[in-house]
């Protein structure tokens, strides 16, 4: 999986190869599925109007939630305005106004569910009842449409499909946005595209994009239909979560993916995400330990046992990235007070939640949350307590986006637990440079437990540190 | 920017306009930026110093600062302007002055030492502010007269 491309947020350009594994028989209550039967079509489905449809996966870029998006006048009804994706200004159109079905109305402020489709040189979004999954059938399985589906013109239907006791429809975009009839007709006069596909024959004639060559994979169902699981499950923590599959938490959400198709098979449920409640059990596992609150003492002896033992430095400076309430950088500060008293510490806490930061400096609690090991340090105030002004001097709480240049100085102790993951690529890119500019040679970083520092010429692993801590090469 | 230095400006920010023009203000969403910011068309820069370096900026349009500046000029009994001459550049730039000085006051009483530095005022139009290596905080506020738009950049001296 090495050579896989990172940044590529595509369902469609992933490989389809397949994962090693035990076969899963899914189909045991009809036991006449072929087993073995190649899994060679994937599609999004999604209902509208309270039926299932689908979409060719090649078809879709992204499943998305439009939040606000801007109207544009003239415009047919069923384009409900332009939308900013990442820079990029897309139209949204909502199928079911397009197909004249019932659609709920949602109020101004509730996102939408969609998908962002991309044809051949243009993206566009389209608005549905709500996005399922991702299920991957055999080309061989699908039916020409019959007649009866008259909600949806018969034209803009590439074949229904069964799966799992579902019917799926299965709409051709190209078709619909592109050709005669389509939205593109009259939105975009200057193309001039022919039409090259008999229109009305369906009986066996797939549209062409489906019947080219592609990568022909032999491998078992349940292989495939597990890679087409683990790339939705990875697009949907982005939706849901605002977790980034990257090089950084890659080893881990392997790992993660398959317990987690254990634990859902077992109690009979389905292992694609569907709501952000399924992607924070998903995430479950994956923060580091005392997170959002301060550190156990078992974690300050951890903690303490990276620390330079040997020399006690003069000056020592600590830059705690995603600080949050405080909570961490508070045990932080802790931490090394007792582990170098006599140095002279200066720690940088930010973060870009305004909300959090602006409580951090105040930070008040109740006494039983500190260890007793730092009981000292704590005073109590009229509304609760606190930490002393020994304490407290030490840090610097900012309202700050790490991804904007930053005015702190060269650090010997960087801690971004849990953070990196949580940013869009891009971004996870720049801070992990930013971060490099800014420590000093020999200096620490603490990533989340289960992150990994991805440019091992810059920073190597410590040996006997918990799994996260990182030595700058000097 | 440091968390402790957020309130000040907006407080004084939301105080000073209120007294000063006697409106309602709304406060937008403050968020972070550091790429080049569109000047609206008049902007006034206070530079600040001493524990910090940096600067504030109160950015409005031409049509909003002619609006404040008669407001406040109406206030104070004094003649109406019809274009932003002399009288209406003043007036803008003591309001930015008011706002900054309110708000430094205050961080003295929380122990941070800061000194202004005159304020200056510029106009045109298609402008652009950038400082590479500086992250403003934004604060818009909303009043009758229109937009103000409130570009606090500062940074520690390390």
């Amino acid at each position: 999986m090495s050579s896989e491309d990172t940044s590529t947020r595509s369902f469609g350009r992933v490989p389809g190869a397949a994962i090693e594994g035990t076969m899963i028989s899914r189909d045991s209550e009809r036991g006449v599925e072929d087993h073995t039967e190649t899994i060679d079509y994937k599609m999004v489905t999604f209902s509208l109007g309270g039926k299932d449809y689908g979409i060719d996966i090649m078809n879709v870029k992204e499943i998305a939630k439009f939040h606000t998006f801007t109207y544009v006048p003239n415009a047919p009804p069923f384009v409900r305005g332009v939308y900013n994706l990442r820079g990029d200004i897309i139209s949204i159109i909502d199928l079911r106004l397009m197909f004249n079905l019932p659609a709920e109305q949602k109020d101004d402020n509730q996102p939408e569910d969609g998908l962002i489709i991309r044809m051949e040189n243009h993206m566009l979004g389209v608005i549905v009842d709500n996005v399922a999954r991702v299920v991957g059938i055999s080309r061989r399985a699908i039916q020409p449409p019959h007649p009866i589906f008259a909600d949806i013109n018969l034209k803009y239907i590439s074949g229904v499909v069964e799966h799992e006791s579902r019917l799926y429809i299965i709409l051709d975009v190209e078709r619909i946005f592109h050709r005669d009839g389509g939205v593109s007709e009259r939105s975009d006069p200057g193309r001039t595209e022919p039409d090259t596909r008999p229109m009305g024959q369906f009986g066996g004639e797939f549209p062409a994009h489906a019947t080219e060559p592609q990568p022909v994979t032999h491998s078992r169902a349940s292989g495939d239909e597990r890679q087409v699981d683990f790339e939705f499950v990875r697009e949907t923590l982005a939706t849901f979560a605002g977790f980034h599959a990257s090089e950084v938490n890659r080893q881990w959400l392997r790992r993660r993916f398959e317990d987690w198709r254990r634990e859902r098979e077992s109690v009979n449920k389905d292992v694609q995400l569907a709501s952000t409640e399924d992607a924070e059990m998903f995430l479950e596992p994956f923060y580091s330990p005392s997170t959002n609150a301060f550190w156990s003492e078992q974690y300050v002896r951890r903690f303490a046992s990276i620390l330079p033992a040997a020399e006690h430095p003069s000056a020592f400076t600590a830059w705690n990235i995603g600080c949050g309430k405080g909570f961490e950088t508070y045990s932080l500060a802790l931490t090394l007070r007792d582990a170098l008293p006599e140095s002279r510490l200066k720690i940088w806490a930010n973060d870009n939640d305004l909300l959090g930061v602006s409580t951090a400096p105040n930070l008040v609690f109740s006494a039983g949350v500190v260890p007793e090991l730092f009981r000292r340090y704590v005073v109590a105030g009229r509304n609760g307590y606190s930490f002393s002004h020994e304490i407290r001097d030490l840090i610097v709480f900012e309202y700050h986006d790490v991804t904007n240049p930053s005015a702190v100085p060269e650090m010997d102790l960087i801690v971004v637990r849990d953070v990196l993951s949580f940013m869009p690529v891009d971004d996870q890119q720049a801070v992990i440079e930013r971060i490099g500019e800014k420590a000093k040679p020999g200096a620490i970083a603490v990533l989340g437990e289960n992150e990994r520092m991805p440019v091992p010429e810059i920073w190597e692993p410590i040996e006997q540190a918990p799994s996260g801590v990182y030595r700058k090469v000097e | 920017m440091r968390v402790e230095y957020i309130n000040p400006f907006v407080e004084s920010a939301y105080s000073v306009i209120q007294e000063v023009l006697n409106v309602e203000v709304k406060r937008g969403e403050l968020y972070l930026k550091s790429s080049s910011i569109p000047v609206l068309g008049v902007a006034a820069i206070v530079g600040l110093a001493g524990d910090v370096e940096g600067r504030v900026l109160f950015d409005m349009t031409r049509e909003s600062a002619l609006k404040v500046a008669n407001d406040m000029l109406k206030s104070m009994d004094m003649d109406q302007i019809d274009s932003l001459n002399d009288m209406g550049r003043a007036t803008i730039t003591e309001l930015a002055n008011m706002i900054t000085g309110q708000a430094v006051t205050k961080l003295h009483n929380l122990g941070f030492k800061f000194d202004l530095t005159p304020p200056a005022i510029f106009t045109g139009d298609n402008m652009e502010v950038s400082d590479p290596g500086v992250e403003a905080l934004i604060v818009p506020m909303e009043i009758p007269q229109g937009k103000i738009e409130i570009n606090v950049a500062i940074r520690e001296r390390t």
